[in-house]
């Protein structure tokens, strides 16, 4: 299966004078002045939710302190608020016992997520891929060469979360913290932001193509994983969450190429 | 893996049991007793960096000046200035955790239930820990035992220093419903206080919930009459820690390295040896051996210097 993967790569010539990506432009032309900052809030708060640090149904603190927690002006707060609500995950209702509430449905269908999957191009998934394979590669064999008793016992309770999950936010919640543990398990928090940023970026979408009967083999994929760190194997961590992320952006590819063109 | 070469016992002096540390008693530690060796996730096997095949040695020989003379003082102080400021917020955290427990131990006598509203009483000492060990400590606040508050089943009050900004509060999901709430009662900075009822440093770890870096948590058990309701404490980061301990480190002339109860390097004065990683792992502490350790220093802090030859 890695041998697939790297062929497309291959197949891509790297620095073409193709037209601008539009991830590309996204990241490279993107406003760095006000609207920047409240674009970070906002993204700090949908992180928050992708990862159920902030509960579906919870009342977000009042805008003035959430602004000053931020630190940045309540105007700001506001349009980073605005953004939330545009993408569904903020509700705001006036009067008593009004305020912000956070917006989060545990069981989200499939077909809400289907239309992010169409705005990533197959060129931006494959390199989400490389991008994943390659920190969660680094993490897994720093946590195999640093990871102590007490940081496996974590990620195994987390595997077991997984194998006990049965929807698709379940699932992708507690696939989302081992990876994220394995990364603070290699005793780095760049790694660990890193995974954070990523899932919350394209966490939703990972657990898309899976099915029923392929969910206790994806399991499986992390259990191994974590006997690897656990019996201080480096180089078949990093080989194992390498696959592991590479099948999984495998599956991406083939359900974004299926989409039927609209 | 392998045990690193050890200097004979009669060259190191008569070694003292850890558990032997001398029970300073601290000013505003509920306890002066150790942390035990099992104050990080592991267990006591976990405590040496030299706890390799064969340790019948102990990390704190050198505390019983035996034949070291000046070189084992210079360690022991070497160390000391750093536990001693860690002990320090922990005596400010023990403050914190005995307001706490006289709040609980009022609600108990108006003969109710603790109340998340009355935890707010203590903002003021919280910001007050921040200010004073604004060196150290980056965040602090108390964890309330599952069930020890009448309107919340479990209860976070931790707080941060914003840039002069006063105090942010720190929100976690902690609904045990949800498919990922933050159970703190699985962390060893909650864990360890309760089990030994003791204080405990947890850590260095990445702390993605709260401060986002390597850090340390200090805690000490809260208890309302005779019995575990939560803790109080203190993150410390890691980074911080690093800068006080390395002139230190550096002044001894030699290879030294400072490591924690659960054997991670917490500093280094050599790039041969990396901060993070068990030193028990690294091929550069091989050759070193404990210079001082629990029982050198008055405190309750499990760490220990590691030293190589001259």
């Amino acid at each position: 299966m890695t041998g697939s993967l790297s062929a497309r790569q291959a197949a891509l010539p790297s620095p073409a004078p193709a037209p601008v990506p539009s991830l590309r432009a996204r990241s490279l032309f993107a406003p760095i002045d006000a609207g920047g900052r409240a674009e970070t809030v906002a993204r700090r708060l949908i992180q928050a939710i992708r990862l159920g640090l902030l509960l579906d149904g919870e009342r977000l603190p009042p805008e003035s302190a959430l602004a000053g927690q931020f630190g940045v002006s309540p105007v700001t707060l506001r349009e980073a608020l605005a953004t939330l609500r545009t993408m569904g995950l903020v509700e705001t209702r006036r009067g008593r016992g009004g305020g912000s509430f956070v917006r989060a449905p545990q069981g989200r269908q499939p077909a809400h997520l289907e239309r992010p999957l169409r705005l990533l191009s197959p060129h931006e998934l494959r390199d989400i891929g490389d991008h994943r394979a390659a920190v969660a590669g680094a993490a897994a064999k720093l946590a195999a060469e640093r990871a102590l008793g007490g940081d496996v016992t974590t990620l195994r309770g987390h595997v077991e979360r997984l194998y006990g999950a049965r929807t698709l936010t379940e699932r992708r919640r507690a696939d989302a913290r081992i990876h994220i543990e394995i990364a603070a398990a290699a005793q780095s928090p760049r790694l660990t932001r890193q995974e954070m940023d990523l899932w919350s970026e394209v966490g939703d979408l990972v657990w898309l193509p899976v099915t029923e009967a392929q969910a206790p083999a994806v399991a499986g994929e992390h259990e191994a994983l974590i006997d690897a760190i656990e019996s201080q194997r480096p180089e078949q961590a990093r080989l194992l969450a390498e696959r592991h992320v590479l099948a999984e952006t495998e599956r991406l590819l083939d359900l974004r190429l299926r989409l039927p063109a609209r | 893996m392998s045990g690193p070469p050890r200097p004979t016992t009669a060259e190191r002096g008569a070694p003292v049991p850890v558990a032997g540390a001398e029970p300073t008693a601290d000013a505003g530690l509920t306890s002066g007793a150790d942390l035990g060796p099992d104050a990080g996730p592991g267990s006591g096997a976990d405590l040496g960096p030299d706890a390799g095949p064969g340790s019948g040695e102990d990390p704190g020989s050198d505390a019983a000046a035996g034949s070291g003379g000046g070189w084992d003082e210079r360690c022991a102080a070497v160390l000391a200035d750093v536990t001693w400021r860690v002990e320090q917020v922990l005596a400010a955290v023990a403050a914190l955790g005995e307001e706490a427990a006289a709040i609980a131990a009022q609600a108990g006598r108006a003969g109710r239930l603790l109340r998340r509203t009355d935890l707010t009483a203590l903002r003021p000492t919280v910001a007050g820990v921040l200010s004073e060990h604004a060196d150290l400590a980056v965040g602090a606040g108390v964890v309330l035992a599952p069930g020890a508050l009448a309107d919340a089943p479990r209860c976070i009050e931790w707080w941060w220093a914003d840039q002069g900004a006063g105090l942010s509060q720190l929100y976690v999901d902690l609904d045990p419903e949800s498919a990922e709430f933050y159970d703190y009662t699985t962390t060893d900075w909650y864990r360890v206080p309760e089990r030994t009822g003791h204080p405990a440093v947890a850590g260095p770890y990445v702390d993605y919930i709260c401060t986002h870096q390597y850090t340390f948590t200090v805690s000490v058990p809260v208890s309302v009459e005779g019995r575990f309701a939560g803790v109080a404490g203190a993150d410390i980061l890691a980074a911080q820690v690093e800068q006080l301990a390395l002139p230190g480190l550096s002044g001894l002339g030699r290879t030294a390295v400072l490591v924690s109860g659960t054997g991670r390097v917490i500093a280094s004065n050599t790039a041969g040896v990396l901060p993070g990683v068990p030193a028990q792992r690294q091929p550069g502490c091989a050759e070193l051996v404990p210079a001082a350790g629990p029982g050198a220093t008055p405190g309750p802090l499990p760490w220990t210097l590691l030293t190589g030859p001259a």
